[in-house]
């Protein structure tokens, strides 16, 4: 589903540059439970960002479904990003000024359903992550790991075919964080989401189904865990 | 784009309901105030555009003027254009006058006036001079040895410390009056009129025939004819008419004389106006434009992430134009409360000008059209430009730079 050939990003350029990723390669079949991990500054965060579409590799081939999606314009990787793609951020990256619902039913009437359809859409996904009852509550009325899952459902509520999600449990506790993945596994075991998780948890690996191990911008380990 | 519109009024729709209310009521109330000097200044100066164009009408000129054509100095036979006159349609009223120069003497003063020479009944539906009589009465039908004199050469009114007054000069002085064309003649003062504008109170009043009498003029002249119209606004059409009556004399509307005689005060104003309507628009666009960009700044990060989740940016833009509107129309409606309430103040306690000028603000329609929909196009621009600034920014900028 997803073939990534000898990408590469560099800030800056000549001796100077940073070089975050330095030519990484790997494929992820449809309906896998990803980590990527790594030590702080191993590049695991700059890879999910240049997969999700939201920065571009200096370098390198990245196609999802045979598709090179890292050489199309901005309104097509827009449209790609609303479509076929979902990101969890770490801090959540909700909408203040918006409910649960509108957080997430804003990107279904993005997509030209009406509001009363994509309101459905919304609750149907806050349902999964068992925040029905909170729909209308705003994102200041919500604890860490309620905002979490609210961008979760955000993420899942245009059915993506890859779900992008960016160190998650960070700011969550154990508890929070267990919750989360638990939604992560369900996704992924009951409607064969394709996950492609950062990490520096060792613990959250037991969620995955593949191990993929960044060090300083090289992928060191490809690793099978449960299947 | 009609999925970016409902998207865009979404966000703007949830940015209002749950946004700061004091941040909210800060910026209209900002902005209020630019409206307001977009409109106030603008009302005043028209104020004074009526008030002095309304004295040409109510005093010299009335609505329309009929004066003698080519080099004569008089209107041959004014009966009979009066008659003309008078049979056409739209005509209220009219008039004819004998204007010549005199000196005046009371007590060894001296001042130097003009003279007009009018039936005083007709005056009463043609002009204001037999209302403004501040002390003593108007002449009448009878009149043949009284004299009404300004209050700025009496030295009563306001102004009189500026020009050549004659003092002490009350109803019942004794004045001489020495014309241009060297007779002298002594009147007694019947009133002293006040009409708060210099070219009735520095002028004096006698009855039409004493002119017509100290001049020797026969077959009913005079230096002009003056109209009064039953419709405001029909002036042209009724001179048109005049015209196809068969008077040939050089007939000019209330306007086109105070074209010529103000024209250089009225265009020192319009342009006062002009410069006023222009620095108002480029600080309240400036304004506008800081207000929304700040609030488009505070919101960089979100730009970001609605752009990160797959948000079209021309539905953020759309979103921030929105916004604009939003705080633009609730400023202009703030502004008109604010205008309606100084203009209705304003109505009732006028604006005093050397003392007795009492200048009310007029509100013109047009005017408030002319800012509302400026003001409606700088909140488009200035929602739009800073948010489409923000928005080609990369993702990962929008979000995590400062």
């Amino acid at each position: 589903m997803i073939t990534v050939k000898n990408l590469k990003r560099y800030y800056g350029t000549g001796e100077t540059a940073v070089k975050a990723l330095r030519g990484v390669s790997f494929e992820i079949k449809k309906g896998e439970f990803v980590a990527i991990m790594g030590a702080s500054g191993s590049g695991k965060t700059t890879l999910l960002r240049i997969l999700a579409l939201l920065d571009d590799a200096t370098d390198g081939e990245y196609t999802i479904r045979g598709l090179q999606v890292s050489s199309l314009p901005e309104a097509e990787r827009s449209y790609y990003r609303l479509t076929q793609v979902g990101y969890v951020f770490q801090d959540y990256a909700l909408i203040n000024e918006m409910s649960a619902a509108e957080n997430v039913y804003i990107l279904s009437m993005m997509e030209g359903k009406s509001r009363k359809e994509s309101y459905k859409t919304a609750l149907e996904a806050l349902d999964k992550v068992g925040l029905k009852e909170k729909h209308n509550r705003i994102p200041d009325e919500l604890s860490g790991g309620e905002k979490q899952r609210v961008a979760i459902a955000r993420a899942i509520a245009k059915k993506p075919d890859i779900l992008f999600a960016d160190e998650p449990c960070a700011n969550l506790d154990t508890r929070n964080s267990k919750q989360v993945l638990d939604v992560f596994k369900e996704l992924n075991e009951k409607y064969g989401q394709t996950i492609i998780m950062v990490t520096h948890e060792p613990w959250h690996t037991e969620y995955v189904d593949r191990v993929i191990t960044l060090e300083d911008g090289s992928l060191v380990s490809d690793e099978q865990k449960r299947r | 784009m009609i999925d970016d519109i409902r998207v865009g009024a979404l966000i703007a729709y949830c940015s209002i309901k749950r946004g700061n209310k004091k941040t909210l009521m800060f910026i209209v109330f900002v902005l209020s105030l630019i409206f307001m000097n977009l409109v106030f200044l603008p009302s005043m100066i028209g104020g004074m555009t009526v008030l002095f164009t309304g004295m040409m009408q109510d005093y010299p000129y009335g609505d329309i003027v009929i004066e003698p054509s080519g080099d004569n100095t008089y209107i041959n036979n004014a009966d009979n254009v009066l008659q003309k006159v008078r049979a056409v349609e739209g005509v209220r009223a009219a008039t004819k006058r004998l204007d010549v120069g005199a000196s005046i003497e009371h007590k060894q003063k001296v001042v130097g006036v003009s003279i007009t020479g009018l039936l005083p009944t007709e005056e009463y539906e043609v002009s204001r001079y037999p209302y403004i009589i501040s002390e003593g009465d108007f002449i009448g039908e009878l009149s043949r040895d009284e004299i009404i004199i300004g209050a700025m050469i009496a030295g009563t009114g306001f102004g009189s410390e500026i020009y050549d007054n004659l003092g002490e000069v009350r109803p019942g002085s004794l004045v001489d009056v020495t014309y241009s064309n060297g007779v002298k003649r002594t009147y007694k003062v019947k009133g002293i009129m006040e009409g708060t504008f210099e070219l009735v109170d520095l002028n004096a009043i006698v009855h039409y025939k004493e002119i017509e009498e100290v001049y020797g003029l026969e077959g009913s002249k005079a230096t002009s004819v003056v109209v009064r119209v039953d419709k405001q606004g029909s002036e042209d059409q009724v001179q048109d008419k005049i015209r196809e009556a068969g008077v040939n004399e050089q007939i000019f509307t209330w306007a086109d004389k105070s074209e010529t005689l103000i024209k250089q005060a009225m265009q020192s104003m319009g342009a006062i106006n002009i410069m006023s309507k222009f620095v108002s628009l480029i600080v309240g666009a400036a304004l506008v434009l800081i207000i929304i960009y700040i609030n488009v700044l505070n919101r960089k990060k979100e730009i970001g992430i609605l752009k990160a989740v797959g948000i079209t940016p021309g539905s953020i833009v759309l979103s921030y134009a929105f916004l604009s509107m939003f705080y633009v129309s609730l400023g202009i409606f703030a502004g008109l409360v604010l205008y309606f309430s100084l203009m209705f103040y304003f109505q009732a306690n006028p604006v005093v000008f050397y003392e007795t000028m009492e200048i009310r603000p007029q509100i013109d329609p047009v005017l408030l059209i002319e800012s509302i929909v400026t003001m409606l196009t700088l909140s488009v621009i200035a929602g739009i430009l800073p948010a489409w600034s923000v928005s080609k920014e990369s993702i990962l900028k929008a979000i995590w730079s400062r």
